[in-house]
This record gives C-alpha cells, sequence and structure tokens, in this order.
C-alpha cells in the first residue's frame, strides 16, 4: 500500500539532511505509526509522501501509484490531516466539506452519507453551518479530519491526528483507524503519544534525524526482552 | 520605549519579509536571483512612470515660475501626495489593526494598546514610503535645483518628506479605529468593514467632486484661470486640506516664516500622533476584541435543509470557481480591493460626467465625440476606457498569492493545477468583465453608441479581459506571495498586482499601437475591429497556453 525507497530530503544545500535514505513499506491491513522526536523529519516525510513537498531523491508509492509520477491517482487513494491545519477561514464547514467531495468526485449519495456519519460521530451537526473561523482548534482537526475522509482512501495518512481531540473523539478516531485497516486499508500516522502507539500500530518504525533507526512490532522492537516499554525504547533509540 | 522599538522592529521584519529575504539569500541560494527579477522588473516598469511624472512636475514648475509662484509644484505634490495616503490608508489601516493575524499573539502579551497600534502605525508609515518617495522626490529636487536651495532646504526637505504620511495615516486610523469602536457589532464586523470602506471612498470621492466643480468655464478659460489664479486654486485646496500648503510653505517661503509653517507642519503631525496613541488606548482594544469574535449560530438545521445544503455535486472546475468567490466575498480587503476598479472606475465617471455633464461645454463636447467622422477614435477610446476599468484590478494577479497557508490544500488535491487555476481564472474574468459591460452601458447612455457597435466594443473588452486576466494570473502562477499574516498583504502588498497593472498598460499600448497603423493604413473601419480581434485573440490564446503549462510545472515546484 505504502512503498518507500531509499527518500532523501535536505535544506540549505545539502547541509541539513530532513530525511535520509529512508525506505520502507507498509502493507495494506495495517495500522502503521511513526515516531520520532521533533525535528526528527517525521513531518517532511510525511509531506513528501502526499505530494506537499519534493523530494531531493527516491520514489514513494501509494496504492500502487508513484506520487511524482502518477499524482492524480496517488492522491485519489489519500486521505491526509495535517499536524496544523490551516483551513479556508471563511467557508462554513459544511461549505469545505462539499468542497472536498466536489475536488474527490464523490457521489451524492455517498457523500451525503458520511458527511452525515462523521458529523455525527464528531459532534459537529450544530456547527457544520458556521464560518470555520468560529471553530475552535479541536472543531477544525475534526473537519479536516472528515474531509479527509468523505471520499473513502485506501490509505489515510494523518500527522498527530490526535492532538486537539477530545477523549471521546479520539477513541473514536482510534476506532475508526482499527475499522478501515481491518476492511484491508492502511493508515500511516505519526504521534508522540506512545502508549496509543503501542495499543493501536500493528508496526511502528521509528525515525531520529532522518534516519529510520527501528522499525517492526512490538515485539520485534523488544527483540526478546519483554519487560521494556515502548518508551524506555523509544528513549534508549533516539539517544544514541 | 524599548519594547515599542522591538514592536516595531518585529513588525517591520514580518512586514518585508526582512527575515525571509535574508534566509533566501544566504541559505536558498538557487532562489537568489527571485528578488532581484523583481527588483528589475519593478526599475523596468516603473522608471518610465517616474520619468513621465517628472516632466509633468518640470512643467508645473515651469508655468509657475512664469507666474512668479514657483512653490505650485511643491503644493501640488504635497497636496496630492496627502490625499493618496490618505485614500490608502483607509485600507491599510484598517488591515493592520482589526485584520492581521499576529494580533492573537500580541493581545496576551503584557503591552499597551497604544503600543501595538504604535507599531502597526509605524508599520504601514514605512510602507507608504513606498509611494510618497517617488511622488515627493522629483518636485522637492526640481524646486530645490530650479531655486537653488541651501542646505537647509534640502534638510527641511528630507524631513517634510518623511512626515508627510503622518498627518493622513493619522486621519485615517482615527476614522477607523473610531469606525469600529461604535460601529463593529459583532455579527456583521465583516460587511461592516466592507461598508465602512466604501463610506470612506465615496467621501474622498465626494470631495474630489466638490473641488472639480470649483473652476468653471470652458477648457481655454480653465487654463488661463487656473495658471492665473493657481495660487488662489492652491489654496481653495489647501484650505479642505491644510498639511500639504504648511508642507510647501516650510519649503519655500523664506527666513523663520518657512520654518514656522515646518514647525508647524511637524508639531501638527506630533500632536495627532499623541492623540491617536492617547485615544487608542481607551478604545483600540475594545474595538479589536469585539471584532475577534465571530458569530457563532450553532444551529443545527432541519433534515431537509441540510441535505439541500449539501445536495450539489459540481465538477472540481465549478468548486474550485465557487470557493474563489466565496472567500473573494467574504473578505473584505479583497472585496474592497478588487471590486473598486470595475465598479468604482465606471461610477467614478459616471459621476464626472454627471456633474459636469449639465454645462453647455459638456454638451457641445458629447455633440461633438458623437460626428461621425470621430466615431472610430472615440469607439476605440471607449475600447481603451473598457480594457484600463477590466485591467485595473488584482483579482487575477493575486489569485494564487491569496491562498497562502491554506495552499496545501491546493497541492493535496486530485485536482490538475491546470484545472485549478481555470477555476480562478473564470472568477477574475467575471469581474473584469463586469467592468467591461458597465463601461460599455455608460458609453451607450452618455455617447449614444449604436447597438452593433456597442457589441463589437464589448466582445473586444470581453476577449481583452480574458487575455488580461490570464496574464495577470500567469503573473502570479510563477511567483505567488503565500507567505503572509494579513490578507492585506496578499493583495495589496503583492508585487504581483503592481506588474498585472503594467501588463494592462502593455498591452493597451499593443492594441493602440496596431490601431493606429491600422488607421494609417487607411483600413477600413471594420478592419481596424478585426485586426484587434484577431490580435487579442492570438494573444489570449498564447497567454493561456503559457499559463496552463506554467501551472502544471510551478505548482509542482510550490512547496507547502
Amino acid at each position: 500500500m505504502i512503498q518507500i525507497k531509499n527518500l532523501s530530503k535536505s535544506y540549505n544545500k545539502g547541509k541539513i539532511k530532513a530525511v535520509d535514505n529512508l525506505s520502507l513499506h507498509v502493507r495494506p491491513g495495517e495500522i502503521f505509526g511513526f515516531l520520532g522526536p521533533n525535528g526528527a523529519g517525521k513531518t517532511t516525510t510525511i509531506k513528501m509522501m502526499v505530494g506537499l513537498l519534493n523530494p531531493d531523491e527516491g520514489s514513494i508509492v501509494i496504492n500502487g501509484f508513484d506520487i511524482r509520477k502518477q499524482p492524480l491517482e496517488a492522491k485519489k487513494s489519500i486521505g491526509y490531516v495535517p499536524d496544523n491545519p490551516d483551513v479556508y477561514d471563511r467557508l462554513t464547514g459544511i461549505e469545505y466539506l462539499n468542497f472536498m467531495a466536489d475536488v474527490y468526485r464523490t457521489p451524492l449519495s455517498i457523500r451525503k452519507e458520511r458527511i452525515k456519519y462523521y458529523l455525527e460521530m464528531f459532534n459537529l451537526e450544530d456547527a457544520a453551518h458556521d464560518l470555520i473561523k468560529s471553530y475552535s482548534h479541536g472543531m477544525k482537526q475534526k473537519i479536516v479530519l472528515t474531509g479527509a475522509l468523505i471520499h473513502d482512501p485506501a490509505v489515510w495518512i494523518l500527522d498527530e491526528p490526535l492532538v486537539g481531540l477530545d477523549p471521546k473523539a479520539a477513541h473514536l478516531l482510534k476506532e475508526q483507524m482499527r475499522r478501515h485497516c481491518d476492511k484491508g486499508n492502511t493508515v500511516f500516522f505519526s504521534t508522540h503519544i506512545l502508549e496509543v502507539a503501542e495499543k493501536i500500530c500493528d508496526r511502528i518504525g521509528i525515525i531520529s534525524k532522518g534516519r529510520l533507526i527501528a522499525i517492526g512490532t512490538m515485539e520485534e522492537l523488544r527483540q526478546g526482552d519483554r519487560a521494556e516499554s515502548l518508551e524506555s525504547i523509544f528513549l534508549e533509540l533516539t539517544e544514541q | 520605549m524599548k519594547t515599542f522599538w522591538t514592536l516595531v522592529k518585529t513588525n517591520l521584519n514580518v512586514n518585508f519579509g526582512i527575515s525571509a529575504l535574508k534566509y533566501r539569500f544566504t541559505r536558498e541560494k538557487k532562489k537568489r536571483w527571485e528578488p532581484v527579477l523583481i527588483a528589475v522588473g519593478l526599475i523596468v516598469g516603473l522608471v518610465p512612470l517616474l520619468v513621465l511624472y517628472t516632466f509633468m512636475m518640470l512643467g508645473v514648475f515651469n508655468a509657475g515660475k512664469y507666474l512668479n509662484q514657483p512653490e505650485m509644484v511643491l503644493a501640488v505634490a504635497f497636496i496630492f501626495a496627502q490625499l493618496f495616503v490618505l485614500f490608502l490608508g483607509i485600507f491599510y489601516m484598517m488591515g493592520a489593526f482589526y485584520f492581521s493575524k499576529d494580533l492573537h499573539i500580541l493581545i496576551p502579551l503584557p503591552l499597551k494598546p497604544y503600543q501595538v497600534l504604535g507599531s502597526k502605525f509605524v508599520a504601514v508609515m514605512v510602507n507608504e514610503y513606498l509611494t510618497v518617495l517617488p511622488l515627493l522626490l522629483p518636485p522637492i529636487i526640481i524646486y530645490g535645483t530650479g531655486t537653488g536651495g541651501g542646505v537647509l532646504y534640502w534638510l527641511k526637505g528630507l524631513l517634510l518628506m518623511l512626515a508627510t504620511p503622518v498627518i493622513p495615516l493619522i486621519l485615517s486610523s482615527l476614522f477607523i479605529v473610531i469606525l469600529m469602536r461604535f460601529i463593529n457589532i459583532k455579527k456583521n464586523k465583516d460587511l461592516l468593514a466592507i461598508v465602512g470602506g466604501f463610506i470612506g471612498l465615496f467621501i474622498i470621492l465626494g470631495s474630489n467632486l466638490f473641488l472639480q466643480r470649483i473652476p468653471e468655464g470652458d477648457e481655454q478659460e480653465f487654463i488661463k484661470g487656473f495658471l492665473i489664479k493657481q495660487s488662489g486654486l492652491i489654496e481653495e485646496i489647501g484650505r479642505k486640506f491644510p498639511p500639504g500648503l504648511w508642507a510647501t510653505y516650510g519649503l519655500a517661503r523664506p527666513g523663520l516664516e518657512g520654518l514656522g509653517y515646518f514647525a508647524l507642519f511637524m508639531v501638527v503631525s506630533a500632536a495627532l500622533f499623541a492623540v491617536l496613541m492617547w485615544l487608542g488606548d481607551r478604545i483600540f482594544y475594545r474595538g479589536l476584541l469585539s471584532g475577534q469574535e465571530v458569530a457563532r449560530r450553532r444551529r443545527s438545521l432541519s433534515e431537509e435543509e441540510a441535505s439541500r445544503r449539501y445536495g450539489r455535486v459540481s465538477s472540481p472546475v465549478s468548486a474550485i470557481f465557487r470557493r474563489e468567490w466565496k472567500l473573494f466575498l467574504r473578505t473584505p480587503v479583497y472585496v474592497l480591493n478588487g471590486l473598486s476598479g470595475p465598479i468604482i472606475g465606471p461610477f467614478m465617471l459616471v459621476f464626472m460626467l454627471a456633474a459636469q455633464g449639465q454645462s453647455e461645454e459638456a454638451k457641445e463636447i458629447f455633440t461633438f465625440l458623437e460626428k461621425p467622422e470621430f466615431a472610430l477614435p472615440v469607439s476605440l477610446g471607449g475600447l481603451g476606457l473598457m480594457l484600463f476599468t477590466a485591467g485595473m484590478n488584482v483579482v487575477a494577479s493575486t489569485a494564487l498569492s491569496r491562498e497562502g497557508q491554506t495552499f496545501w490544500i491546493a497541492k493535496m488535491i486530485p485536482v490538475a493545477p491546470r484545472h485549478q487555476v481555470l477555476g480562478k481564472l473564470l472568477h477574475a474574468f467575471l469581474i473584469s468583465a463586469f467592468g467591461v459591460v458597465v463601461t460599455g452601458i455608460m458609453l451607450v447612455a452618455f455617447l449614444g453608441f449604436s447597438v452593433i457597435r456597442t457589441a463589437v466594443l464589448l466582445v473586444l473588452g470581453l476577449m481583452g479581459s480574458m487575455l488580461l486576466a490570464s496574464l495577470g494570473l500567469l503573473t502570479d502562477v510563477m511567483h505567488p506571495k503565500l507567505d503572509w499574516n494579513t490578507p492585506q498583504e496578499a493583495m495589496k502588498q503583492n508585487v504581483n498586482g503592481l506588474f498585472g497593472m503594467l501588463l494592462t498598460l502593455l498591452i493597451m499600448a499593443l492594441l493602440g499601437g496596431l490601431a493606429a497603423l491600422l488607421i494609417i493604413l487607411n483600413a477600413p473601419e471594420w478592419m481596424v475591429y478585426v485586426g484587434l480581434g484577431i490580435a487579442t485573440a492570438a494573444m489570449t490564446v498564447l497567454s493561456l497556453v503559457a499559463l496552463f503549462s506554467a501551472a502544471e510545472r510551478q505548482y509542482g515546484k510550490y512547496e507547502a
């Protein structure tokens, strides 16, 4: 579902390597957690995956489509939520969702059903007709999530999706992620909440200074040493 | 005071993108050529205008000298510059005081309201120098060299020039601050901002109209009268807005009298600034805070109503077109700047024609213009007017810039860049087309153009607006300004807007040249129109092809 090969991106004429020769493969049916300290290259990687940044080297294939060579097809398979969503403040929630549904060419019956479903789930029905300008951070997060999932994309790419969500919404989103993957789809998300990663991820990748320093299931990361929590593994790995 | 200067420095830094520029020069060396190219483009575009202006001012100076009133050139320049700043100030100040995004960072800081207000004021003032200096420098130099001004003259000139934006900007600030304090009802903030802006505009238009009506008489008389009574006229304008005269006398009058006027100008500027700060400390935050609140209705719609709202499916292009309209109409700065060209322009003309239309002389001019032998040049003039109203707006040339922080959405959605650009193009074209049609109606109403003639002109005008819109959009696609804090910056402080307008002038010059050539070659009237049509169509096709391929290329390049 997601195939990243030898991905590199540097700033400042190659002096700062934001992402350094990163390769990973996320399979269908998998929730993949992407962890790393601040500034490790998580968001840069994610932005390259969805086509917001151009890699210096390497390739990214999403659902069989290369994001550089077949950007429109690849983007149709992606539902992306950025870490700090800046959306059209002067549209109402429902106008934004309709815009998203239009650009993803979502048929009327499906869009109605999904909008209703997510607005109910996120408790946004009453706010949907207000300008997004009036929303709180969490509400913005919810409307962006809804917009990103409206076309039922196979691959969800979520950058810190749980930040700003209330506990109930966070819980529901996690359930949705599981359900989505159980249907054979893929979720790729970054997070700082290690407990969440430990609990819901099928596999975890840890990135530090642009390099992927560990990847695998919780068991594989523990390497037999059963007592270790993800937190201690994370601290140990990223401090090297 | 230290806090104040820190704020001013930060504001200036953000306003002019100094750190960003530095970063670009030291880190992103590949993009170094961009600012250089912009500077070169600006020089190439603006120098001819500046030269033209300088010659005009030289003419005014010589006329004034002939009549023993050489300071006329200074008076004209100071009054013009100050009125100009007064007019622009209303928009700039509204944006800086009430719509900038950094306000939510500044309000919680332990700062006095006057510090925030003052620092924003200084940033706008420095920005105004970009328009004031080119307006004032030539006349001051002309007068100084022409009359042999001493060191004191140049020193006073420099200080007066720097102080020129202060009084008009304070007047617009006071207007805005008081307006926002008393009329700002939370719910209708945006609407009121627009209405307030238009009220300001009409006040200025109205006073213009009033000033215009002062000299009456036919053209010869008028020029003679103007030259003889010039100081009278200048004093007339000066009485309505005296600071311009103080500056003039401060520079031109000898000895103590000059120094007195100079001091008067400076003291009044400083005093008004103090008033603004004092008042700002009392009412600025109140208006601002109520402005930060956004009305939320929080009501659920009935099933039926809700399904009507999301019951329409449209193509991506039309979805983008409709998004452009909504965002445009709901952002006061965009409406004011985007619509003032195509709407206010023609209406200003109506006002002027209506104001002067009753006089015998004007009627004579109209009958003169309606003579058959003048049909072609008058029509071409009408076409020029159409293109001018169509092109003198920045809707197309800031279309991509306006996306700003939301540009990531454009990168993320599965819609080809050329289709996204098409949606924007249609939006910009429609606004320009509005100007063309309104101008067309006016030509019919005032000059009695025939239906066929008007139809031909409309077709050419609409084709021309498509050309202008696509060229403007191309400019923005090649070099968008996506990094901004207030919508104001995206539109008014965006060099692409200026480039778009310069392109309009260039296209008008090209078409005018072609028409002149055809007329010189004795081509019949219809052939002139056909020639213009073919030329416009060819340029439009070329520019559209360039636009769409540039969109595909550039959208991929820009990172979000």
